[in-house]
């Protein structure tokens, strides 16, 4: 058991690590600084951030699209700079921004990137497609967005690879879709495989991925565990005054956010720590109610852009 | 594997390259076609006597050479123009758009991302629309062999071959001219103008050196030139096609080394 371990240890070097990862565009603009990233092999890690946070030069950067301004990088082992044909065999990678040959259909593409990659379970690639109602009969410039982006999806998953990269992989799926995607994902990690997946909304990775890391003007502002994202236990409280909102500022309290403010009625987001605080200054006024729940994941994840923001 | 890119592309193209072999055969017989009318009627050599000394240079039409014989006719009508002509169109176009124009167009994104060497990618393209070459070079090449007997043109058999080798390195020098520079700067606008401007160059310095006598220092430069003029009357000059093949070759090479130095261009 204990050799085991030791063997894992030395042989299972991470699905992707990254260090001190820069990228600047043009000499100018900073997309990515520094980025310290390592993902394990067997998880599924969300990666997100808002509309040009810099997710989608991470991703390029770790399939040698674009090379980077300073840092190195690794998948599986192996570094995309110089070993990357080694490195994009063992990967499937859907862009963000799928564009596909007009002409072709659905089953010739598909065959294609088979032949491309040189080796593909047929069964598998006819498996994920039948999941995804994928539609191969058809010339590619015929199918809807969301249509066209299972055939992408399909060609992330045909060959069994060891590591998955989707960027941003369920815009214009509807939701049965989104949740057979999710299975997919789901079963990459049970089999030891790992997923890379970037998006802007927390609610389309809190479900699927173990892990979560933040990013934000090319920055990583946090990584943790969804559960630990949830146990920050961030509140958020309602307070209804008898004679109007007083004039005090409760922002001044550390830590704690003025969210929205009516004539009587104020809604706070302030962390567990700063409960105290809050509630002490609260009763030096006349309180009609006070009600204070756990906020949701999208509510923390707001607040830590907000934070980022802030310090940049 | 990149042989499948190569394929994959000419499958892709099959229907574009057969309209060109109609197209090109259609041209090359209807010309043919009007070889006896012109063998018999010795007004069209007045005629041509007749053109500006600018026109007959460029057309190579030589002093003392005769364009009323079969190959005098075919060189003047077809290999000091039209035949180049169409097929730089052909190279160049899909040598720009094969490359720089599928970045242009966001769709290399994904096929880099496959497990393939960039340079690697570079060469089967190239492969790819050398094929083409040479296919639409052969569909010429038998149409003027199958219809030589009908009209009494009488080539030689090694100078008509000759001369679809000439015309088709001079496509592969400007496609993969092409090729090269859409995989150096990601602009299909520049994999365009670039060949199609040193065509342009390369074929009026070979016509008109003879009249502008500053031209002359620059005819070696001119892949036309090196290739040589009225190929059915005098054959090409293997020394010379053997250059041209060789800057195809540097070219193609240095576009392939240049885009794995780049970075990919996103739309
Ligand atoms: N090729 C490029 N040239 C210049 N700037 C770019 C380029 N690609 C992205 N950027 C800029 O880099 C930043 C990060 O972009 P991107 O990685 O696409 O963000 P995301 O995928 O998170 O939306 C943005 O400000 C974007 O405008
Ligand atoms: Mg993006």
């Amino acid at each position: 058991m204990e050799a085991r371990q030791y063997d894992r240890a030395v042989t299972a070097t991470p699905a992707i690590e990254t260090v001190g990862l820069c990228k600047t565009y043009g000499g100018k603009v900073r997309a990515l600084v520094d980025l310290d990233l390592r993902v394990e092999r067997g998880e599924v890690f969300g990666y997100l951030g808002p509309n040009g946070a810099g997710k989608s030069t991470t991703i390029r950067l770790l399939l040698d699209l674009i090379h980077p301004t300073e840092g190195r990088a690794a998948l599986l082992g192996l570094e995309t700079r110089s070993q990357g044909v080694e490195a994009r065999r063992r990967v499937g990678y859907l862009p963000g921004d799928l564009r596909l040959p007009d002409r072709l259909t659905g089953a010739e593409f598909l065959g294609s990137l088979a032949r491309l990659r040189g080796h593909v379970d047929e069964a598998r690639r006819d498996e994920v497609s039948a999941r995804l109602g994928a539609i191969l009969d058809r010339p590619l410039r015929h199918l809807s967005k969301g249509n066209r982006q299972k055939i992408g999806l399909v060609q992330a998953f045909m060959h069994r690879p060891e590591l998955v990269v989707l960027d941003e992989p369920t815009a214009g799926l509807d939701p049965l879709l989104q949740g057979e995607v999710r299975a997919l994902m789901r079963e990459v990690a049970a089999e030891g495989g790992t997923v890379f997946l970037s998006s802007h909304s927390l609610d389309e990775v809190q479900h699927t991925a173990d892990r979560v890391g933040i990013i934000r003007s090319g920055r990583l502002v946090d990584v943790d565990s969804v559960a630990g994202l949830r146990s920050r236990s961030l509140r958020r409280v309602r307070v209804a005054f008898a004679n109007g909102v007083p004039r005090e500022r409760f922002d001044r309290i550390e830590g704690v956010r003025v969210v929205e403010e009516q004539a009587s009625l104020v809604r706070l987001l302030a962390p567990e720590t700063a409960m105290d605080g809050l509630v002490k200054t609260l009763a030096e006024h006349t309180i009609v109610d006070l009600v204070s729940e756990p906020a949701d994941l999208e509510e923390i994840f707001l607040e830590l852009y907000r934070e980022a923001d802030g310090a940049g | 594997m990149p042989v499948e890119l190569a394929v994959g592309a000419l499958r892709d193209s099959r229907r574009g390259i057969a309209a060109w072999c109609v197209g090109v055969a259609a041209y090359v017989a209807m010309v043919a076609a009007i070889y006896p009318s012109v063998e018999t009627s010795p007004e069209f050599n007045e005629l041509v006597e007749r053109y500006p000394e600018v026109l007959k240079s460029l057309f190579g039409i030589v002093e003392g050479g005769d364009i009323t014989s079969g190959p005098g006719f075919v060189d003047v009508e077809l290999f000091s123009f039209m035949l180049p002509l169409l097929l730089l169109v052909l190279a160049i176009g899909y040598g720009a758009r094969t490359l720089a124009g599928e970045e242009d167009a966001g769709r290399l994104e994904l096929l880099l991302a496959y497990p393939l060497r960039r340079r690697a990618s570079v060469v089967a393209k190239g492969a790819a629309l050398a094929a083409q070459i040479a296919v639409v070079s052969v569909a010429g090449w038998a149409t003027l062999l199958v219809i030589d007997p009908l009209v009494g043109l009488a080539l030689d058999f090694g100078n008509l071959c000759a001369a679809f080798v000439g015309v088709a390195v001079l496509a592969l020098f400007h496609g993969w001219l092409a090729l090269g520079v859409g995989a150096a700067v990601p602009s299909r606008a520049l994999a365009i103008a670039v060949p199609a401007g040193a065509a342009a160059l390369g074929y009026l310095v070979n016509g008109l050196h003879d009249l502008a006598g500053w031209l002359a220092p620059f005819r070696f430069v001119s892949p036309f030139w090196l290739v040589g003029s009225s190929p059915l009357q005098t054959g090409i000059d293997a020394a010379g096609t053997l250059v041209v093949l060789a800057a195809a070759v540097v070219v193609l090479a240095g576009g392939a080394l240049l885009l794995e130095r780049r970075d990919l261009q996103t739309p």
